[in-house]
């Protein structure tokens, strides 16, 4: 057996290192004062009691235990699920449609590159408050079109059945971001493919199904285990459109709680309910869930990805 | 090329100079007095989460008590936050740039004590100003005994009809005269019934939207002669079968009578509640609604933006001929929270907007009541039907003052929507919102106020 050789730094390494920890020490800073040391508090305030003030007293896993008979945990978290089930995908198609409608050899592709991304870069709060203008069952656009086609008018956003869906259709607002990774990697493809299957007799659609999904297989990948990250994390809309209040507000978090989604229950949790302690082990039993569905995910992509040269 | 480590370090200390400057706060509560403040005076930093016309006369109050004083200078802030939500709060207390006075809503007084954000009063001598303030204003300020915070108005809530578009409807208005005492639920729904109407099968008129503006669990709930906390066994006590007939007939059988969905698109089109709508699109001062029950804060609204309107004003209804009527008062107050750099001056502060001076300019520009009971005496203050409301205030229920007085809101809120749309019966939901908040209530008991 060879013993692996034996990693030393050389004095210039050394002299190299020195001066460029001090360059960097600002970030080490940042990243165990305000990323790092969260992190771990928030593990410890899970197994505590703590009002966010005074002083937190041990609970053991009672937070933990709690969540098994918590109607609101399971709720929040049915909630989520079904929205990231139904956001996820429809998001991957949005984007690779938008990207496929970038890519195309027109002149004026630059402006409708910038129509589409636009979007995505506007505050998801600013959107949001569009959005209810343009669902409201009232004077609303969406339903004034739905009803020139002969469709009944639909409460969006006072009909449980409905809200969710409301949601999934705002987040598609937001796929300027991915679809231009998607065109990216659709300008990757190689063009030589695809003057080989026109040769071959193939058309549009069978390039598409057959050169293009195949290649592209990769960023769909990255894009469905960000989405069902940043879904399972879904916050703003929901609480911009429920409100976010009690007291004052109609429905704290929509017409049957619909809206109640688990990091606004964390939330509510942590500043509405003073139970950091309980918040605290949302997040982390957050956390675990967001890891099972990016390794199943994983998991799953062996299937049907399609890495080039593998 | 290396560069050489002294660089280094001065760069990283340059960077750590940037970032800090970047992460300071800039807060602090002391500096030049403000324009209107004497000289010699150390600031005291207020935020209220109120909107205007409200903040209009807040900032009036703090002019004169600016003009006035001679050791402390308010400066007032209006920040994000709610009845119930007070994460800015909460973060600008643990980050040590919290305000020295902080307007809260008087029902969550007990629960923010409890979580260790207020600073109790009793060492500033809050307990020798309890005589002056209206008993149950005064007890939502007590957590175990002792006062965290100044209550600062109130509030009471009746039911207001359009006399207009009732005589329109074929309804001889003269029996909802406050004299006759309370009407019926019944009676006002036989009466609103007539006032419906669909424009393309959405409602453009609503005759009574019981749900809407102040009709709430607890308005109900009250209405018919609920409680909603047993103090004996410190239990909430939302499955009370008088709360339960009350979700019954105004929330499962009325919504259900109207369509919850066809109401619920009637409130988005006339009362969205986000965004809302300008006060001067209010659906009752438009004549989108027939009647609505809501607090005195209407009576500014309507000589502001519907002098022309015809309304009338009545107890909230009952469920039989006879009932006694029942209200809620609420109302927010002025607490100091911890870590409060001008404790001192937040309390001097305290004391005026809260007090006889302060009360005296709230209730005169917003029409809201005051906590101050002398003022209640003085006649001038109360001028048309305000009257009517101040009467109220002698036999209105308050809302228990808890330490978990928000989710019990929260709690019971869903189970008026559920409730509304059918999914779950009014007795199963009240017994999941017993089981939930009294939960969470049970380290706080016995609770002492």
């Amino acid at each position: 057996m060879i013993a692996a050789p034996r990693f030393r730094l050389s004095a210039d390494d050394r002299r190299n290192l020195r001066t460029a920890l001090p360059f960097i020490a600002p970030w080490i800073v940042g990243f165990f004062a305000f990323t790092l040391y969260p992190i771990v508090y928030s593990l410890y305030l899970s197994f505590t009691h703590y009002s966010g003030f005074g002083d937190a007293t041990p609970a053991g896993f009672e937070n933990y235990q709690h969540m098994v008979s918590d109607s609101l945990f399971w709720q929040s978290l049915g909630n989520t699920l079904y929205y990231t089930a139904l956001a996820v995908p429809v998001g991957v198609v949005v984007a690779i449609v938008l990207a496929l409608m970038m890519n195309q050899n027109v002149r004026e592709v630059a402006i409708y590159r910038a129509a589409f991304y636009v979007p995505s870069i506007l505050p998801l709060f600013a959107l949001t408050f569009i959005f209810i203008v343009l669902l409201n069952p009232g004077f609303g656009l969406v339903d004034y079109v739905l009803g020139l086609v002969g469709l009944p008018a639909v409460n969006w956003l006072g009909d449980a059945l409905w809200t969710k869906i409301s949601i999934v259709l705002l987040a598609q607002l937001g796929a300027g971001g991915p679809a231009l990774i998607f065109l990216a990697s659709l300008r990757a493809v190689p063009a030589e493919l695809y003057e080989a299957a026109r040769l071959e007799g193939a058309g549009p659609l069978r390039r598409f199904y057959k050169i293009t999904l195949p290649l592209i297989t990769p960023v769909i990948l990255f894009d469905l285990i960000y989405g069902t990250i940043l879904g399972v994390q879904i916050f703003t809309p929901a609480y911009v459109l429920a409100g976010g209040t009690s007291g004052g507000g109609a429905y704290t978090t929509g017409p049957e709680n619909s809206l109640l989604f688990y990091v606004f229950y964390l939330y509510k949790s942590a500043f509405q309910y003073s139970d950091m302690g309980y918040a605290a082990a949302l997040a982390w039993v957050l956390f675990v869930i967001s890891v099972v569905l990016s390794f199943a995910i994983l998991r799953w992509s062996r299937q049907w990805v399609h890495y080039e040269g593998a | 090329m290396t560069l050489l480590p002294g660089r280094g370090i001065t760069a990283s200390l340059i960077a750590f100079l940037v970032v800090g400057a970047a992460c300071s706060t800039g807060g602090g509560t002391s500096g030049a007095p403000l324009p209107g403040c004497n000289s010699g005076t150390k600031q005291a930093l207020f935020w209220t989460s109120h909107t205007p016309p409200d903040t209009d006369s807040e900032k009036h109050i703090v002019d004169a008590f600016n003009k006035q004083s001679t050791t402390t200078c308010v400066k007032m802030v209006a920040v994000p936050g709610s009845e119930t939500d007070i994460a800015k709060l909460t973060t600008a207390v643990r980050g040590g740039t919290g305000p020295d006075v902080y307007e809260l809503d008087r029902f969550t007084v007990a629960e923010r004590a409890a979580a260790g954000v207020l600073e109790d009063l009793t060492p500033f001598g809050a307990p020798a100003l309890a005589s002056n303030y209206l008993d149950f204003a005064w007890k939502e300020a007590l957590f175990k005994g002792k006062p965290y915070a100044l209550p600062d108005d109130t509030d009471a809530r009746v039911l207001y009809y359009n006399k207009d578009m009732l005589t329109a409807a074929g309804v001889d208005v003269s029996q909802l005269d406050i004299s006759k005492g309370a009407p019926t639920v019944d009676m006002i729904r036989t009466m609103a019934t007539k006032l419906n109407k669909k424009v393309n099968g959405k409602y453009t008129v609503v005759g009574f939207d019981p749900r809407l503006n102040q009709g709430w669990h607890y308005t109900w709930g009250f209405a018919y002669g609920g409680s909603f906390f047993d103090a004996a066994s410190c239990k909430v006590t939302p499955d009370d079968p008088k709360i339960v007939q009350a979700f019954k007939t105004m929330f499962w059988d009325w919504a259900g009578q109207l369509g919850v969905n066809d109401l619920q698109t009637f409130e988005s089109t006339y009362a969205p509640d986000t965004p809302p709508l300008p006060t001067e699109q209010d659906a009752f001062l438009t004549g989108h609604l027939g009647f609505v029950v809501s607090g005195d804060w209407v009576l500014g609204w309507l000589s502001k933006y519907a002098p022309n309107l015809h309304y009338g004003i009545t107890y909230i209804p009952v469920p039989k001929q006879g009932d006694t009527p029942a209200t809620w008062a609420g109302g927010w107050s002025v607490v100091i929270p911890k870590g409060a750099k001008n404790s001192q001056g937040g309390w001097e502060f305290m004391k005026y907007f809260a007090g006889e001076q302060g009360q005296r300019v709230y209730t005169q520009e917003t029409q809201h009541m005051p906590t101050w009971k002398s003022l209640l005496t003085d006649t001038s203050l109360f001028p048309g039907d305000h009257k009517l409301f101040v009467q109220q205030l002698a036999v209105a229920h308050s809302r228990p003052a808890l330490p978990v007085g928000a989710l019990y809101w929260d709690q019971l809120t869903i189970a008026q929507s559920s409730s509304e749309h059918h999914s779950k019966d009014p007795a199963a939901a009240l017994k999941d919102v017993a089981t939930t908040v009294n939960a969470k209530l049970q380290p706080f008991c016995p609770i002492a106020t």
